[in-house]
């Protein structure tokens, strides 16, 4: 360029020449974002207000919180000094809040991938043209191929409204949603199957507990505000903690007895447990005889179950089992038997529920202080819905006479399967709605090689994530401090404490920025140009809200004049649950599954292998926290934790960079560093899980660290309810340079 | 639009001047706008090869006529380029176009800057049209000097590009020039940095 010419220069010559640059008649062509307002001298718009009716949703405990807002801008975010669940205190995650609400990568427009499905080039799109793209594309995948053709991956509070339109009035049998079966799945099934109620990991009334036994939870590395007050509460009243894990975990360093267990073996320790307590009569009987059923039939098939047996399959010592059984036996019925929440892990999970179900019942530890205790929550709410368009396909797992214990849904393993093979049938849409599968579903390339056939996928999203590189559409979603949609209902903390309940709905702290839309306006527009507007059940979020407020007498407005949370009086949750205890089930024995909790023993780790165990960082939720810069500040990589013994053996000292190869010979993309430690048996390692995103829109979170799930390949499905084991995967340690 | 007309009391010649640097100024602010058939169209690009033609920029003239020449669906071919450039794609393909980014060291949207600015806007008697974009995005502060100049308000011109304005658009324009490759984004850049560097 010629710099001859300065601006001023310029600027003189032109305002003489300006009829032969018209740059007036070109920005007449276009409204100014900016306008003329009232002068404001500085300071005078520097009140910093609180807002109420934040609930957290970092994880999903959904605390509730309240936001510093100063100008329409979001400074803080606080505990609800009202809350009696939280209280003021938040989480590392909860503060980050902030930074994911402002994270630059964040989604803000509708864009169209002009590129390809996983390698994309994005052009910003209206909402119409996004809308009706996916309307017109949907409705032709089910005009050609029938509404089963259609498939859904939701997630979390804003996947609910859309989920429900396309499972009950679309009418799509194929929805797979990553809390169930890469989850709890296993857990609950295994529960219901037991009791006939559903568990949580809300059940365990810790704070009045005189034992609490772990089996894998994490509390310390796992944080939920609440659960960790009652955890530390019980402890702090003298409650024995039972840790079985492999790894020295933040809890196991806080236990009275740490079970250094084989993995994959705890219903066979659990079993032995049972045994010792049935022969030597220390179970309570009394509970038994009012709520047991099929103890005998239970007895007679564990009692090969000895401590020396279990003690040879778990790999820890007889007389410390014998220690733990004498433990709970001692204490119950004050046992809090946790009924941990992930449990998808070796493929034999519905039978380690089932193995803790009847434990707790043997111990009579259900509805008494300090037990497994459902705390008496408001009831009342209002609801709506979709209306069912009385077209409904069996399920996948229906038609295949697998998994007869699963939840509504399709197992994600069965709908892969259908979408790469075509049969039973052809599934060529996809909706993904606030689920990231390719970091959550093992076997990566299935899952690339299901969307690859797909007619249509459309993502519904927050941020960039691994998935979102394989949309053909992609809307940009309001974050949980933008919108409203749920109500969090509970009591105080502590159930011991004076009784008092609370109602939350999550109410917006802040405008949505830039473009994004919340999942009703979403959906909405979708119904309408899919034919079915006459069907909407609520025109907006706020309408929802307000009519399930209504059940209890209550509105958005009377909440906020409520500082964001109704309290009112509780009642009493100890008594007798009415539960019956089914120690052996014929209903599952019917099927073709064992009728009593029964040990499936899983593979071991072939030579220079090691198991690959995961879990969580404190200040991380898996790959949703994965760009936010103040966590990885704190936390920006997920070393791999290794025996000291086995680092000595390989030639691996403390932060060695390493690659991992799993028994597959998959290979780790990325690179992490080795945490050596006697802290974790010898046969596995460990990582935290959700780093190491493939995305590179993600400026913080691309590639740091290790994907867990690029290693977890072979497949280990839970025959009675169809949740993955993902602690089946074996890799061995490739030091880096 | 919104008006930005100059007190009556200025002499002809900077009246002239100081519309000629407001309408400068929007012009700017529209090549860093999302690219919309309303503005985004031949008459556009035909003033944007006069201005550079009135520059004496010839290398930058010719880079943009041979884009426009060899690409038949211009408007298509901007949008991704925005998107790409601005919005989403891999690091340090996108350069956010957001002040806070660039000066508040953590890298955030809607940080201390984005207030600042605002302030600055209200300040002087402007405020933003809309409240779901922030407030230190270079479209806007273009416009906000446009309004400035038409308004003849140089001292707060200056005191705005020095103080809110220079401190990131050089780190911008640095990033920029490594990864804008788009002809038309390259050159708006530079042209950006033309018309608000300090002269030497």
């Amino acid at each position: 360029m010629a710099m001859n010419l300065t601006r001023r220069t310029f600027l003189k010559a032109a305002s003489i020449a300006a009829a032969s640059v018209p740059l007036a008649n070109v920005r007449a062509k276009a409204e100014s974002g900016l306008v003329k307002a009232p002068l404001v001298a500085p300071g005078s718009f520097k009140n910093t207000q609180t807002v109420v009716g934040g609930v957290c949703e970092m994880c999903f405990w959904r605390c509730q919180l309240v936001g510093k807002i100063r100008d329409g801008r979001l400074l803080k975010l606080e505990g609800n000094p009202k809350s009696i669940d939280n209280g003021v205190s938040i989480c590392a995650r909860g503060n980050a809040g902030v930074k994911l609400l402002y994270d630059p990568d964040r989604l803000k427009y509708p864009l169209k991938n002009v590129g390809k499905r996983g390698a994309p080039k994005w052009q910003r799109i209206s909402w119409e043209e996004a809308l009706d793209t996916c309307a017109s594309k949907l409705k032709a995948v089910i005009d050609q191929y029938g509404i089963k053709g259609i498939s859904m991956f939701p997630h979390g509070s804003t996947s609910t409204y859309p989920m429900d339109f396309f499972e009950k009035t679309v009418g799509t049998p194929n929805i797979s949603e990553a809390s169930f079966a890469q989850c709890r799945g296993a857990r609950d099934t295994g529960y219901l199957a037991t009791i006939d109620y559903p568990p949580s990991e809300e059940y365990a009334d810790m704070p009045n507990s005189k034992v609490i036994l772990l089996i894998g939870s994490h509390f310390g590395e796992n944080i939920h505000v609440s659960h960790t007050k009652q955890y530390l509460k019980g402890l702090e009243n003298g409650a024995k903690l039972i840790v079985v894990d492999p790894r020295y975990s933040a809890s196991a360093a806080k236990s009275h007895i740490w079970v250094q267990i084989r993995p994959g073996t705890d219903t066979a320790w659990l079993l032995a447990i049972m045994n010792y307590l049935i022969q030597n009569k220390k179970y309570n009987i009394e509970f038994v005889k009012e709520h047991g059923e099929g103890l005998g039939k239970m007895a007679e098939g564990i009692k090969q179950w000895t401590l020396e047996k279990a003690a040879q399959e778990c790999d820890v010592p007889a007389a410390q089992i014998k220690e733990v059984a004498d433990l709970l036996a001692a204490n119950m019925p004050h046992v809090a038997i946790h009924t941990g929440r992930h449990s998808s892990w070796y493929g034999n999970d519905f039978q380690r529920a089932r193995s803790m179900a009847c434990l707790t019942g043997l111990l009579g530890a259900f509805g008494v202080k300090g037990g497994f205790v459902p705390p008496a929550n408001p009831g009342g709410l209002g609801d709506y819905s979709w209306p069912k368009s009385g077209h409904h396909d069996k399920t996948l797992q229906e038609l295949a006479g697998l998994y007869h214990f699963a939840p509504p849904g399709t197992p994600p393993d069965l709908l892969r399967e259908t979408a790469i093979t075509g049969k039973p049938y052809p599934i060529k849409g996809c909706i993904i709605w606030g689920q990231n599968p390719i970091q959550t579903i093992p076997n990566q390339e299935k899952t690339i090689k299901t969307l690859e056939q797909m007619d249509f996928v459309m993502c519904v999203d927050v941020m960039p994530t691994d998935i979102t590189m394989f949309a053909d559409i992609l809307l940009p979603d309001c974050s949980y401090l933008e919108r409203y949609d749920l109500i969090r209902t509970g009591t105080q903390w502590n159930l011991a404490e004076e009784h008092r309940q609370f109602i939350a709905p999550r109410m917006p702290l802040v405008a949505p920025g830039f473009e994004r839309k919340d999942s009703v306006y979403i959906t909405n527009e979708l119904a309408k140009r899919m034919g079915y507007g006459d069907k909407i059940p609520i025109q907006t979020q706020e309408e929802g809200i307000n009519k399930m407020l209504a059940g209890v007498q209550l509105s958005i407005e009377k909440i906020k004049a409520e500082d964001g949370i109704h309290i009112q009086p509780g009642k009493d949750p100890y008594g007798d649950m009415e539960l019956t205890i089914e120690f052996y089930n014929e209903e599952l024995e019917e099927h073709g599954y064992p009728g009593i909790p029964t040990y499936i023993p899983v593979e071991h780790p072939p030579e220079g292998y090691y198991r690959l165990l995961y879990g969580r960082s404190s200040v991380h939720t898996f790959n949703r926290t994965q760009n936010n810069a103040w966590l990885m500040a704190e936390n920006n990589i997920n070393p791999v934790w290794l025996n000291d013994k086995q680092a000595a053996k390989l030639g691996l000292k403390e932060g060695d960079t390493v690659a991992l190869i799993n028994q597959d010979n998959v290979k780790s993309r990325t690179t992490t560093t080795v945490k050596v430690t006697p802290g974790i048996r010898q046969d596995c390692v460990y990582i935290y899980h959700g780093f190491g995103s493939r995305n590179p829109e993600l400026t913080v979170g691309h590639d740091r660290g290790i994907d867990d799930q690029s290693l977890i390949t072979k497949l280990a499905v839970d025959p009675e309810s169809g949740s993955y084991g993902m602690r089946n995967n074996f890799v061995k340690l490739v030091k880096v340079g | 639009m919104a008006v930005h007309s100059l007190p009556p009391d200025q002499d002809d010649a900077s009246v002239t001047e100081a519309a000629t640097l407001s309408s400068l100024y929007s012009f700017l602010a529209l090549t860093m706008r999302y690219p919309d058939p309303a503005f985004c169209n031949e008459p556009f690009f035909d003033t944007f090869e006069s201005l550079l033609a009135s520059l004496d920029w010839p290398s930058e003239l010719a880079e943009l006529q041979t884009w426009r020449r060899q690409t038949p669906d211009r408007l298509d071919d901007l949008r991704t380029a925005y998107t790409h450039l601005f919005i989403t794609a891999a690091p340090g393909g996108t350069i956010p176009p957001y002040a806070s980014v660039h000066l508040d060291g953590d890298g955030t949207m809607y940080g201390r800057t984005t207030e600042r600015t605002r302030d600055f806007y209200r300040a002087c008697g402007f405020d933003l049209l809309s409240e779901t974009e922030p407030a230190d995005h270079l479209q806007f502060e273009l416009e906000f000097l446009a309004a400035l100049a038409g308004e003849a308000k140089f001292d707060d011109e200056e005191r705005f590009l020095q103080i809110l304005f220079r401190p990131w658009f050089a780190q911008f324009q640095k990033k920029s020039m490594q990864e804008a490759r788009h002809p038309f984004y390259k050159v708006s850049i530079q042209l950006i940095d033309f018309f608000t560097k300090e002269e030497q």
